[in-house]
């Protein structure tokens, strides 16, 4: 049902503002036109609205109150300390490391040092060469009507651009740290993209954090493009524990081609609102993939998580665990849809969401999908909600153990199945210690 | 895993071209002119002898109707539907007091004869004899001695509803069973208190113009603390060319009451689509149960799709009372479109809704089915059990939402949905909706298109049997669980009428 409705003043911000900084975005006049072009696709579309199917749950149109000035000078206080101790537990591993600062790339926080077979450069720069304007467009048809995706291409600053030379095994994983800093409020959008050739390993960590003392609210936009070679194995990990109320929009588009393992997993907590979205398309047979998560909300925080896994080619097999705490007025999100294209014969498909509801007043809706339309395959999922089980409480109480602490225990091994997947252990722990502390800050406030 | 062989063939049996319910009737009718105004609205009215606060109630839901659009969110395509081109009445001639079967329409007794109506019953359908009456037929003659299994008819012919037999007997326990047009007349305190209270007017497109056009139904009421002592059927068919049928079911069961309900419905095999928009409405209040049982066998079209009809339904069930339960099942095997959701609002606390289906598509057809599960009352459970086989070219959807309010503590629901696909032309999809705003909710959801855990599995061949018995083991106490919630006399029925084994549906 088309049902029109009227522009509200965040999309007239967005469509408006643009004039005035578009000469200062990087790129060319075909990377201009470009980012004419998809502003004019979004200025069709607005924001997406509850009556889209894919958005139901998520009200961008009303959620979205205001559009932020997108930072165009680099903001340059911040220093390696700040960002240290914005990364958290992650902070304390010697890698190497990327950072963007409010959407710049900052070469002097930055350390590439002991990085072989990867280049890694930044995303303003890609914008400046020959074929420019392709870099910044998004490959596939169909991501064009995707109002989150048509900004990013009109708005997009900088990001990481890297290149793993094909059969290179990259032992340390490669942060990729977008940090958000200063009193004001400002809006980010950044692009990435990730190409690893056949044969490659690599671990890529996205973070998201920001500065303490930085402005409550913030806006973020951003797209990671990942290519994966035949062969190839990936582990990317999305770490996302910026502060306040931020509104946080992100996408990965991914291709995966013939007998690669692609691993994703996403953390998210503290964050006002989110949507991540994951967009995966099966290019090869043979391909393996897991896409795995946990986020922790409360007070009012909404986290969104939506996947689209297209498995367009035989043989493919896909994972997915999601796991959620939601506490307070929180509001969990999982949509998750599973394509079997017609000739996708063989494919095993296993998909599976869980949230841990501790307060009266959360609210957890999921939204399983699956469209087959091949018939020798083996895919199923499953979704569950329920608050801690008195049973295993009381078994943890009668062998002394507090019942706050009971609680933390069981909230800890519920969320811990999921980090459980991340594959690098320095990763790992620093998730698990993310986690406990997210946990004693809720036992704080609730004493 | 892929089907077994016997399943692949067994469906291939039930192949679109051989429905058996195609014949035509070919009957006098009256009919109301073809298209769709406040005079045809009126018309309807008028036929039907309704009071007129009915047709206000028409006229009011006629122009909601006007301002609403179709819904087009559900996996089913379709050319768009003419509603000016199709009659909204439709109605056998009748035929003044025929003495006996003799002189009754041979066509007619046709017609019941294929649809296996017994011919004791046909007397009645026919008015040869009226309810109570002695019958001209030798107790034997027609093998129908048993009257242990008796189950009382509502004939829906086209929008009229025919007869309804065994009304005497019903009216001794004090149950209400007749038409709806009749209930209009005859208890209308009722029909004012309880229709459109759980779908209203305007709940959806397809509802208001039910509301607006609905020619006939079944009524029931079954009293305080009564059993209803036999099953309660309602059987439609469609027969004229071009028209839609609506008709309008309103089932209650007053507090502490049992009713058992089928529906079983039929249609010719035409070139053109029929529109069936039917609306029905079940209400439990304290203690009540209903259990509302289908056999969706309308004509699917042809094996190009051409043809067969468009089912557009809205079923919901209220359990209204503390401790109500309202149980839907559901065979769809029928239709080239199929657009049902059987809902239950949960709304007494200790309130149970269950919800067991299987739908077969074939050929082109399109099946977009499933339930909502809203749950407002404490410590309410569902349960909810569907199987989608889809082969042919068809689509096989299954759409379902379970929410849990704010208030609903310890709501309870368990969701399983397996598909099964036979042929690479053909897809089977599962769209669930699980909302939870409460902690104490607790949900869970599983879908599969391999159902059986490894573990039976292992058990059973541990045990000295294969693993094609072992399948067959698992998935044969898994459908007959299905199968048994449906009643004795449909469950014979509704086996011949799918005519395919459901072994495999889960392998």
């Amino acid at each position: 049902m088309s049902v029109a409705v009227m522009k509200t003043k965040t999309e007239t911000a967005l469509v408006d503002g643009f004039g005035e900084i578009a000469d200062t975005l990087p790129g060319g006049g075909s990377v201009k036109s470009a980012r004419a072009a998809a502003l004019a696709r979004f200025a069709g579309n607005g924001l997406p609205h509850r009556r889209i199917e894919e958005w139901k749950y998520t009200d961008l149109k009303g959620l979205m109150k205001e559009a932020l000035p997108v930072v165009v000078d680099g903001e340059s206080k911040t220093t390696i300390a700040d960002v240290i101790v914005a990364m958290g537990a992650i902070g304390r591993l010697e890698v190497p490391r990327f950072v963007l600062v409010n959407g710049h790339y900052r070469k002097e926080l930055s350390n590439l040092d002991g990085l072989n077979g990867v280049s890694v450069a930044p995303f303003a720069q890609a914008l400046s060469s020959d074929d420019a304007a392709a870099a910044l467009e998004l490959r596939e048809e169909d991501r064009g009507s995707d109002a989150v995706l048509a900004l990013n291409s009109a708005y997009a600053t900088d990001g990481a651009v890297i290149d793993v030379a094909s059969g290179s095994n990259v032992d340390a994983p490669l942060l990729v740290v977008h940090v958000r800093a200063g009193p004001t409020p400002r809006r980010s959008v950044g692009r990435n993209q990730i190409r690893v050739g056949e044969g490659a390993a690599i671990t890529i960590v996205e973070m998201f954090v920001a500065v303490p003392g930085s402005a409550a609210d913030g806006q973020m936009n951003t797209a990671t493009e990942v290519q994966v070679g035949a062969g190839a194995t990936v582990d990317h990990v999305k770490v996302t524990t910026d502060l306040g109320q931020v509104t946080h929009l992100a996408n990965w588009l991914v291709d995966m081609h013939g007998n690669a393992t692609y691993r994703a997993f996403q953390y998210t907590a503290g964050v006002g609102l989110a949507r991540n979205q994951v967009r995966a398309t099966f290019k090869g047979e043979g391909v393996k993939l897991d896409i795995s998560g946990a986020f922790l909300a409360r007070n009012s925080e909404h986290i969104d998580t939506t996947l689209f896994v297209d498995h367009a080619v035989p043989e493919g097999e896909s994972r997915e665990l999601f796991k959620g705490v939601l506490d307070d007025n929180a509001r969990g999100i999982f949509q998750g849809k599973v394509v079997v294209r017609p000739d996708a014969q063989k494919t095993d498909g296993k998909q599976m969401a869980q949230a841990l509801m501790l307060s009266e007043t959360c609210e957890f809706d999921s939204k399983p999908e699956l469209e087959i339309y091949a018939d020798d395959v083996v895919c199923g999922h499953g979704s569950t909600s329920a608050a801690i089980d008195e049973d295993l409480l009381f078994y943890l109480r009668a062998r002394g153990i507090p019942l706050d602490e009971a609680r933390a225990l069981l909230i800890q091994s519920f969320i811990g199945e999921a980090i459980e997947k991340v594959q690098h252990e320095g990763v790992r722990e620093a998730l698990m210690i993310e986690a406990e502390a997210w946990l004693a800050a809720r036992s704080k406030t609730n004493k | 895993m892929a089907a077994v062989q016997e399943t692949i063939d067994q469906v291939k049996k039930i192949d679109v071209d051989q429905y058996k319910y195609g014949f035509e009737t070919k009957i006098e009718t009256v009919k109301a002119p073809k298209g769709l105004n406040e005079d045809i609205v009126r018309f309807i009215s008028e036929k039907k002898g309704e009071p007129a606060w009915m047709l206000e109630w028409r006229l009011d839901a006629f122009e909601r109707w006007q301002t609403m659009n179709e819904p087009d969110w559900a996996k089913v395509s379709y050319p768009k539907i003419d509603f000016q081109d199709l009659y909204y009445y439709a109605a056998p001639k009748s035929t003044e007091g025929p003495k006996s079967l003799d002189e009754v329409d041979p066509e007619l007794l046709a017609t019941y004869q294929k649809l296996g109506i017994p011919l004791k019953e046909q007397e009645i359908l026919a008015g040869v004899r009226k309810q109570g009456e002695p019958s001209q037929i030798d107790e034997d003659a027609d093998g129908y001695t048993n009257m242990a299994g008796k189950v009382a008819v509502d004939a829906v012919f086209d929008s009229v509803s025919v007869v309804t037999t065994f009304k005497h007997e019903l009216a001794k326990a004090g149950v209400i069973f007749c038409s709806i047009s009749e209930a209009m007349r005859e208890h209308p305190e009722l029909v004012k208190k309880y229709l459109g209270s759980v779908v209203p007017k305007s709940d959806n497109f397809y509802a208001a113009l039910n509301s607006a056009v609905f020619s006939d139904g079944s009524f029931v009421y079954v009293p305080e603390g009564v059993r209803c002592p036999m099953e309660l059927s309602t059987y439609f068919r469609i027969n004229e060319k071009d028209t839609g049928q609506f008709e309008r079911t309103l089932i209650i069961a007053d507090k502490g009451a049992y009713v058992s309900y089928l529906e079983g419905c039929t249609a010719p095999t035409r070139d053109e689509n029929q529109l069936h928009a039917a609306v029905v409405e079940l209400i439990a209040l304290d203690d009540a149960e209903i259990k509302y049982s289908t056999v969706q066998n309308w004509y699917p079209g042809d094996k190009n799709g051409k043809g067969g009809v468009y089912n557009f339904v809205t079923k919901r069930g209220d359990c209204r009372g503390r401790n109500s339960k309202i149980s839907w099942t559901q065979v769809e095997t029928g239709s080239a479109i199929t657009w049902k959701y059987p809902s239950c609002i949960l709304r007494g606390d200790n309130s149970r809704g269950e919800f067991y289906s299987i739908a077969i598509s074939n050929g082109r057809q399109q099946i977009d089915s499933g339930t909502k599960m809203i749950h407002l009352g404490k410590n309410t459970t569902s349960h909810i059990i569907s199987k989608g086989i889809a082969a042919g070219r068809s689509e096989n959807t299954y759409r379902g939402l379970v929410s849990a309010h704010r208030k609903a503590t310890n709501a309870r629901n368990f969701t399983a949905c397996d598909s099964l696909l036979i042929g690479d032309k053909c897809g089977a999809h599962t769209v669930p909706y699980i909302e939870a705003k409460n902690a104490s909710a607790h949900f869970e959801h599983e879908a599969t298109t391999s159902k059986i855990s490894e573990d039976i599995l292992f058990y059973c061949m541990q045990r000295g049997l294969s693993e094609e018995e072992a399948v067959a083991l698992v998935v044969n106490g898994f459908v007959r669980d299905v199968l048994q919630h449906l009643p004795m006399e449909f469950m014979a029925e509704t086996q011949k009428l799918i005519g395919i084994s459901l072994e495999g549906s889960v392998g």
